[in-house]
């Protein structure tokens, strides 16, 4: 064979291989990139699903403007004391004082609310506790049942005659008294009372928007022994 | 060469038919659940710097009350009212004696409920908390949250959320300043917290506590506002 005919052979072989190495590279390309894109969609999907991540999304909308909110009302705090004058921060202390003892449930209050009436036999504290912390986290900003303020730090226990509150028994009918947004509050009180009529426990679950709530019961400041302000 | 022309044709066709027939759906699927994470992870890093900024102002707040406490006896004794009413709102970092309960996923199993039972929810957290405060706690925090008279508990699938965020996911630590002993004893108490105790034993769900000797817990950092709440 000629040294011509040598070299068209010899480029014709690395042209195949080429070829080869080419197609290979393509398929082993596509490959990785649909294995990839399958492994991605299980992982960003493991955990949360679209829906609950709108929830969330929702959720922190709402979160940031109360959180505004509360910076919008710091910053005026922070200009009244700066303005350096006798009383500003004598009266910056004491509307706050008065402010924290409502939030403590150290005074009555009162505002627009909804009260919800639930007479049932047989629910036990941890539905009297769900049933709070639903109207809590829907904007319920005090709260009381049959007239027993109820707050946080207020245990909500099992005893022998039925729920209690901070020790306590709430025998049913129970009455729970919130103030708080009234349009929020009734969409909570309007869904938690249908799920409860649903339940075979619940003889009657209704309730009713009042332009102004009162709540009369109160709390007592319980010392620290343990907690040391650092 | 007629061949390896032919195997590249199918390939082609093959790539072509791969994108139209799967790439496409499962990337845009992805590019939709992306663009929800980067608004929830956007959300949070506002949330985050919200809470940093109250944070800061309290904390210039506190200093210019401190100032202007030197200078009167009446103003003097209106900040230590008002730091008391703080201090039991959440307010103030404290510390002291406690206990921790830490709370992370277990195993995924058989679940007629589909509900995720073996993730941490934000009834756990709320159980656990109550029953703390039920036992005398004076302060507790859920990794880092102060909870107040307020708090409120959400979430969903694994998350929990406390009043205005950022949401937690597992592992929780729950920390509560009072007597350990008696703490303790409550967790430890083989009736109390019946919901979590058969997760424990159908999905492995972790539950670990302990006392600690002195426990520090931040301030609360989000709002106590309560615009509609007047005082009678």
């Amino acid at each position: 064979m000629s040294s011509r005919g040598l070299l068209l052979t010899r480029r014709r072989a690395t042209g195949r291989v080429i070829s080869v190495w080419l197609i290979a590279m393509l398929v082993a390309l596509v490959a990785t990139i649909q294995i990839r894109s399958e492994a991605e969609v299980q992982r960003s999907l493991v955990g949360i699903d679209t829906t609950s991540l709108a929830f969330l999304i929702d959720d922190l909308h709402r979160a940031n403007d109360t959180l505004l909110a509360e910076a919008a009302d710091l910053q005026q705090r922070q200009t009244t004391l700066r303005s350096g004058s006798a009383g500003a921060a004598d009266q910056v202390l004491i509307d706050e004082a008065d402010h924290l003892r409502m939030v403590e449930g150290l005074v009555p209050v009162h505002g627009p609310g909804v009260v919800i009436v639930i007479d049932a036999t047989g629910l036990k504290a941890l539905d009297l506790q769900d049933a709070l912390n639903n109207l809590a986290a829907g904007g319920a900003e005090a709260m009381a049942v049959n007239d027993r303020r109820v707050l946080t730090g207020r245990p909500v226990e099992q005893a022998s005659g039925g729920a209690a509150i901070a020790g306590v028994v709430v025998s049913s009918p129970w009455t729970i008294t919130t103030i708080g947004d009234a349009n929020r509050l009734a969409e909570v009180a309007s869904l938690m009372t249908k799920q409860l009529r649903a339940d075979r426990r619940v003889r009657q679950a209704t309730y009713r928007v009042e332009g102004d709530v009162a709540i009369q019961s109160v709390v007592s400041v319980r010392p620290f022994v343990y907690a040391i302000p650092s | 060469m007629v061949a390896v022309a032919a195997v590249a044709l199918a390939t082609g066709f093959l790539v072509a038919g791969q994108v139209k027939a799967q790439l496409l759906t499962p990337s845009n699927q992805v590019a939709r659940y992306q663009a929800l994470v980067h608004s929830v992870q956007d959300l949070e890093a506002t949330n985050a710097e919200s809470r940093r900024q109250i944070a800061a102002l309290r904390a210039q707040i506190d200093s210019l009350e401190t100032e202007a406490a030197g200078r009167s006896a009446a103003t003097r004794a209106l900040r230590n009212q008002a730091g008391d009413l703080r201090a039991h709102a959440g307010l103030t970092a404290v510390h002291g004696p406690g206990i921790e309960v830490d709370l992370a996923n277990g195993v995924p199993g058989p679940d007629t409920t589909g509900q995720g039972r073996y993730l941490v929810n934000y009834q756990d957290v709320q159980d656990i908390v109550n029953l703390l405060f039920a036992q005398g706690a004076e302060a507790v925090a859920v990794s880092g949250r102060r909870i107040t008279p307020l708090t409120a508990y959400s979430g969903s699938a694994g998350q929990v959320i406390i009043d205005q965020g950022p949401p937690l996911s597992s592992p929780i630590k729950v920390r509560a300043i009072g007597d350990r002993n008696r703490m303790l004893a409550a967790i430890d108490d083989s009736s109390a917290l019946p919901d979590i105790r058969a997760r424990q034993v159908q999905f492995q769900l972790h539950v670990t506590f302990f006392g600690i000797p002195d426990i520090a817990l931040p301030a609360y950092d989000s709002s106590l506002r309560i615009p509609h709440v007047n005082k009678t």
